[in-house]
């Protein structure tokens, strides 16, 4: 039986985020799968994260990615089988890597048997299991989230010969969570690999499981009802599991999935990602100060989830039409990189392969509240290839070493899933992992060490945060604080060096102690701390009081 | 010794924290506390508004206020935004810095610090608002500084709407010597409200002028000249009516400061004008001018009487400055009857040219002399009041027209006076 404190374990991981599709084929069919990704857990131990969050890898037609699901209990053939899944897992909590898996809750994908089922006829036991209607008009004026694609959330079935409601593509039906039955299947799936031993859920689109009328059908309070209930399973059964909320919500909204710290674990905070990239290109630390600002507290027990980059785009649903514009026209010049309301490209293209902003934003990742999620390929600094359709640019597969495929599989490149990428400037041959392993000044040796350190010290992961606000708004300088440990972090987001003059009154006495280099910094005084930072430079300090 | 520098460190440490930015407005203030609030809302909704994506700064320049006008300054700003706007707020910080330049209001030593951060902070575009407009809207911090950000214009002069007896001094001495002396047709070189680029900004702060008498007190004048004389891109910019409570000062003083600088200035870049004739154009946004029947004309009787004594007791005086001829009429037509009174144009081009060579052959003493300038301004006031009264304002303005049309033609009579060796 966990502690209580391993029980919170999700706040001390850094998560790695992968499909199993893109990291490493091990049978020569073009695809990645679970046998691959398993003889690559040593990398991904080497790098320093303690988790692994998978994306969809069930059977599926594939329209979205896996996100349309066609059996919940199963691995997609392509990936493997359930057994070598379940030997990945266990290959991975031997390195004490947990894992946590998808669960599309929200909808299922039209090949799905339940679907199947619900639409051969009106009188079918699973008729009720989604949302039919005779109309197109129900719901009238909930937005479309998939803007490009769809032009109503009501798509006709031609063979039961009404209108079923879906949130994202018309292939994937929404289930109807006001049936009980639905929600018992659903909790059946969870238990299934409660049982395997995945250590945690990322909950899909959980915002839209229930439609009333009138309503925006989003974050109604009969979700958060189903989430609790689903909560109380989890934490009689399986204590130390966690469940990870996605909702493409404003803080103040989402905080409402942390309950009283009996929903979820985990939500990710959405709008704090498109806010660090404006910040780095506004060269102002505004935007992230203001989005914190307007993040609510949250129960002790639960966490928020940041990142840079994921499998999707980044998207800019939550942010003002002004901010919107802003982004596009500073890192989406080319409308092939804008996919609904987000760019669809990876970190390093949108850093212009300039470095020092990798390792800036990085570094805020890092040293941010909240547990980090790093996107597959980005320690490295992978490339994307925007011309791949829908968002499969930032899907291509790992970049392993400069030879035959990347040194991803061993089939011939046209049958690979995907094309890699291999241009001069971010293709395999230039950036891949063996070449940067061999040299101890590249992003991936840099990244294990920033990691390393963060791990080193749960003031990061667990700890208080106290904007200190200079009056220089280039530079994001905070303390982070965790008991008797206290890490000052001070970030220059701008192109040019700045000097900064800090308010650390409260640290008087204490000795500033660069983490990475070790070196000792003049003791705090009376007068404001002066610091001098290069261009896009960071410090972390340990304040110690000897 | 090292010299020391005008930048208080205080303020040098603003400037730093500040950083480089596109636009910088700039508040010279003293006591004004009361109409600060409605000056800054404008500023900050411009910036919101119009300039959303731009880095921008707010500078206040204090000669050292006893109202609390700086603390007022400082007060707000970020909260503002998120309180008053609706989810409409800059992308970026919007900076707010104040200094203290004296104890004692300067227009000079104001401009030069807000020209000294527009130079270090490597700004884009400038303007300087002044805090007693009290009707001050966005729309004029908007129309000053776009012309400067994204037209590249590198001086910006308001254009006010007038009623027919606003601006006398402007539409009769300042707007058409100006024109014909530098060549550019800017109608307000002498404001409170202009816009400048940081390009210009730099050429002024190089200049070694800014302990002159005339640049310390219209240095917006100098600094317009100065674009014009270093060849760079000028323009106007209409905002409408000014209201501002009055000054209190003088027309001795109006006129010290304004043709002393004017004076000052032609004498600063004969180089620049003795060889130029005729006028252009500039880039004008919104109409070039707009006068109303408005107003009520001010008492001619006295204004006459006060030409007629200054004639009569400056006469040594006015005989050192004025060629024997003109003084001759100046002193007729000073003896004539009111009702039967002008002053007419080609004598008062005339005499004001007189003024400025002798002014550059300082006759006398410059001050003085231009001092007994103010008699003959007010005679040729209540000529222009007893002509125009029951002009329309297209008359007016066409007056002004050929006011400005006889001050070029007579051009060359100055430059040989000006030239000429004494």
């Amino acid at each position: 039986m966990l502690s209580q404190d391993e029980n919170l374990w999700y706040k001390d991981a850094v998560i790695y985020q992968l499909h199993v599709r893109t990291f490493c084929d091990s049978n020569g069919d073009g695809v990645g799968d679970f046998r691959g990704l398993t003889s690559k857990l040593d990398y991904l131990q080497e790098l320093g994260i303690n988790a692994i969050w998978l994306l969809p890898f069930f059977p599926s037609p594939l329209r979205d990615d896996g996100y349309d699901i066609a059996d919940y209990t199963s691995v997609h053939p392509a990936y493997g089988s359930l057994q070598d899944f379940k030997d990945f897992l266990a290959a991975a909590h031997n390195r004490r890597i947990r894992v946590i898996t998808e669960m599309v809750v929200n909808h299922t994908s039209d090949q799905h048997p339940w679907f199947q089922e619900a639409r051969s006829s009106r009188e079918n036991p699973k008729r009720d299991w989604y949302v039919w209607s005779d109309t197109d008009s129900r719901y009238q004026g909930v937005r479309i989230i998939f803007v490009d694609t769809e032009m109503s959330n009501w798509a006709w079935d031609p063979v039961s010969k009404s209108y079923y409601w879906h949130r994202f593509f018309s292939h994937q039906p929404d289930l109807n969570y006001d049936n009980p039955a639905v929600r018992e299947a659903i909790w059946e799936v969870m238990k299934f690999w409660l049982d395997i031993g995945v250590d945690g859920f990322r909950l899909d689109a959980v915002p839209y499981l229930i439609e009333r009328d009138g309503t925006s059908c989003e974050n109604l309070p009969e979700t958060h009802e189903i989430i609790r209930d689903l909560r109380r399973r989890i934490d009689a059964a399986y204590a130390g599991k966690m469940l990870l909320a996605e909702a493409n919500q404003r803080p103040a909204d989402v905080r409402s999935y942390f309950g009283n710290g009996d929903e979820f674990h985990m939500a990710f905070h959405f709008p704090l990602m498109p806010r660090m990239f404006l910040a780095v290109k506004l060269e102002d630390r505004k935007p992230i100060i203001e989005i914190l600002d307007q993040t609510p507290q949250i129960p002790d027990t639960c966490q928020w989830c940041i990142f840079l980059r994921n499998h999707d785009e980044l998207t800019l649903e939550t942010v003002t039409d002004i901010e919107r514009d802003y982004m596009y026209d500073e890192y989406a010049v080319d409308k092939a990189m804008r996919i609904n309301l987000g760019i669809r490209r990876r970190l390093a293209p949108m850093m212009e392969n300039d470095r020092r902003r990798v390792e800036l934003l990085t570094g805020l990742l890092l040293s941010m509240p909240g547990t980090p999620i790093i996107y597959y390929g980005d320690e490295i600094g992978m490339g994307d290839n925007v011309y791949l359709g829908d968002r499969n640019g930032v899907r291509t597969p790992m970049q392993w070493n400069g030879g035959w495929n990347a040194g991803f599989s061993s089939a011939d490149p046209e049958r690979l899933y995907s094309p890699l990428i291999s241009n001069p400037v971010y293709g395999y041959q230039a950036i891949n992992v063996d070449s940067q392993r061999r040299s101890a000044h590249s992003l991936l040796s840099w990244t294990k060490s920033v990691i390393q350190t963060r791990n080193a010290f749960h003031v990061f992961s667990r700890g208080s945060i106290e904007f200190l606000n200079p009056s220089n708004h280039r530079v994001l300088a905070y303390v982070r604080c965790l008991g008797e440990e206290k890490v000052l972090v001070v970030n220059n987001l701008s192109s040019s060096a700045q000097a900064v003059e800090l308010n650390l009154q409260a640290y008087k006495k204490h000795i500033p102690i660069e983490m990475f280099g070790r070196n000792l910094f003049p003791r705090i005084g009376d007068p404001p701390y002066l610091l001098t930072l290069g261009p896009y430079q960071f410090y972390w300090f340990r304040l110690r009081r000897i | 010794m090292a010299e020391e520098s005008f930048l208080a460190d205080d303020f040098l440490r603003q400037l730093m924290s500040v950083g480089e930015v596109d636009l910088l407005v700039g508040v010279p203030t003293y006591n004004n506390a009361s109409t600060l609030g409605q000056t800054l809302y404008s500023v900050e909704e411009t910036l919101r508004h119009n300039f959303v994506r731009q880095r921008a700064v707010i500078l206040n320049v204090d000669g050292g206020s006893a109202d609390e006008t700086r603390q007022l300054f400082l007060q707000s700003g970020e909260g503002r935004d998120a309180n008053h706007n609706k989810g409409l707020t800059s992308l970026r910080t919007t900076h707010r810095i104040s200094c203290e330049y004296g104890k004692a209001p300067s227009q000079g030593l104001a401009l030069h610090n807000i020209v000294a951060a527009a130079d270090l902070l490597r700004a884009k575009a400038c303007a300087v608002i002044s805090p007693t407009t009290t009707n001050l809207t966005p729309s004029w911090v908007v129309n000053l500084l776009r012309p400067v950000y994204s037209e590249s214009l590198d001086f910006v002069a308001p254009l006010y709407a007038r009623t027919r007896f606003q601006g006398l001094l402007v539409r009769d001495l300042l707007y058409p010597m100006s024109r014909a002396i530098f060549g550019q047709r800017i109608r307000e070189i002498y404001c409170e409200e202009w816009g400048f680029s940081g390009r210009l900004a730099s050429q002024c702060l190089e200049k070694d002028v800014w302990r002159e008498e005339a640049v310390r007190a219209r240095p917006e004048a100098w600094m317009a000249i100065t674009a014009i004389s270093v060849g760079l891109k000028c323009g106007q910019s209409f905002l409408g009516p000014k209201i501002a409570p009055p000054t209190g000062t003088d027309i001795v003083e109006i006129i010290r400061q304004t043709v002393g600088n004017f004076f000052w200035c032609m004498e600063a870049n004969q180089a620049q004008w003795l060889s130029h004739s005729n006028s252009q154009p500039v880039p004008t946004f919104g109409p070039d001018h707009e006068l109303s029947l408005d107003g009520i004309p001010p008492s001619q009787e006295k204004i006459f009487e006060l030409f007629r004594s200054g004639v009569s007791e400056l006469e040594p005086i006015l005989g050192s400055i004025l060629s024997q001829d003109t003084h001759a009429q100046i002193k007729a037509i000073a003896r004539s009857d009111r009702s039967q009174f002008h002053f007419l144009t080609e004598l008062w081009v005339k005499t004001l040219y007189e003024f400025a060579a002798s002014y550059h052959h300082a006759v006398l003493n410059r001050d003085h002399l231009v001092q007994a300038l103010v008699p003959l301004y007010r005679g040729r006031l209540c000529s222009i009041l007893l002509e125009r009264a029951d002009s329309s304002a297209d008359a007016m303005e066409t007056q002004s027209e050929a006011v400005c049309k006889e001050f070029e033609r007579q051009k060359p009579y100055l430059v040989e006076r000006w030239t000429v060796n004494r």
